[in-house]
């Protein structure tokens, strides 16, 4: 009935490092992406406002649009980042509370947080 | 019988795992994933740009009625999607308002209006509705350049991008 502090420090760092990995290589594909076609559309947009290919009605428009999806942008990275944050604090906790079931032999239920969306 | 050694290791047990259940909840920092809302995304987004590929090089205002029905379809989709994205409980507790507190300590939040209560993708999905409507309004008055199309193309394409791939992620 005692927990193996080495074993358990070397759980948390794999079960981390996981999340980690697989989660930071899908933001960085994203947020390549979108540096690169928010670019293109920057260029696309002054371009055909210079050269008068896009229609001076929808001139403000296309500007708006430009501001808010960098906005929007940095919300998603945001909201991405969150999600991997819960995914490593659920997974450090699932590690710990599963070595505590094993050293007292008892599967203990990990409690929710306040705030918690119930399962539907 | 309890023997008098064994008391206050159930003690510190005891303690420690008061202290987890306090301190080591598990959190929901995201709304739930919702399949029904990525399966009518990435079907709006083949629909969208197959219109899209249909106008690329511009349009008259004079063959407008042969879009029309392919424009307020995909208008109502999206409008629709975006409700559903955006009716999901976000979460709200005290680590998702501490990181957030940090951040504005920090000075990474100055200027940036955010909104928590609405996820990043049903933002995104009702640009690209507003999107194709101004589209279709200015298809319908004077017609498309085919710079007019080049550029909401790139504006959705970007959105669609953002919605999709946050809500991919909230499979976990």
């Amino acid at each position: 009935m005692s927990i193996d502090v080495g074993q358990l420090v070397n759980e948390i760092k794999t079960a981390a490092s996981g999340v980690l990995t697989a989660d930071i290589a899908t933001v960085r594909g994203f947020s390549q992406r979108q540096l690169e076609a928010i670019a293109l559309q920057t260029h696309v947009v002054a371009t055909g406002i210079a050269t008068n290919n896009i229609s001076p009605e929808l001139q403000d428009f296309f500007l708006d649009g430009l501001k808010d999806m960098v906005t929007n942008f940095t919300r998603t990275l945001k909201g991405l980042m969150a999600v991997t944050i819960e995914k490593i604090w659920n997974a450090v906790v699932g590690a710990v509370w599963n070595a505590l079931s094993t050293a007292i032999g008892t599967v203990l239920p990990i409690p929710k947080a306040a705030g918690t969306i119930p399962a539907p | 019988m309890q023997s008098w050694t064994s008391r206050p290791a159930g003690n510190a047990l005891f303690a420690l795992m008061l202290c987890l259940s306090l301190l080591g909840c598990a959190i929901q920092l995201a709304p739930p994933y919702d399949k029904a809302v990525v399966d009518g995304l990435n079907a709006a987004n083949t629909e969208a740009m197959t219109l899209l590929a249909e106008v690329s090089h511009g349009t008259e205002k004079a063959t407008f009625s042969k879009r029309e029905e392919k424009y307020n379809a995909l208008i109502g989709k999206l409008e629709a999607l975006s409700v559903s994205a955006g009716a999901r409980p976000m979460p709200s507790n005290n680590v998702a308002e501490a990181i957030n507190k940090k951040l504005e300590k920090r000075g990474t939040l100055e200027g940036f209006q955010d909104d928590d209560a609405t996820p990043p993708s049903a933002h995104a999905i009702k640009r690209i509705a507003e999107s194709f409507e101004k589209m279709r309004n200015h298809d319908m008055k004077v017609g498309l350049k085919p710079g007019d199309v080049q550029a909401f193309k790139g504006q959705i394409a970007i959105y669609f991008d953002q919605a999709i791939t946050y809500e991919n992620f909230l499979k976990r």
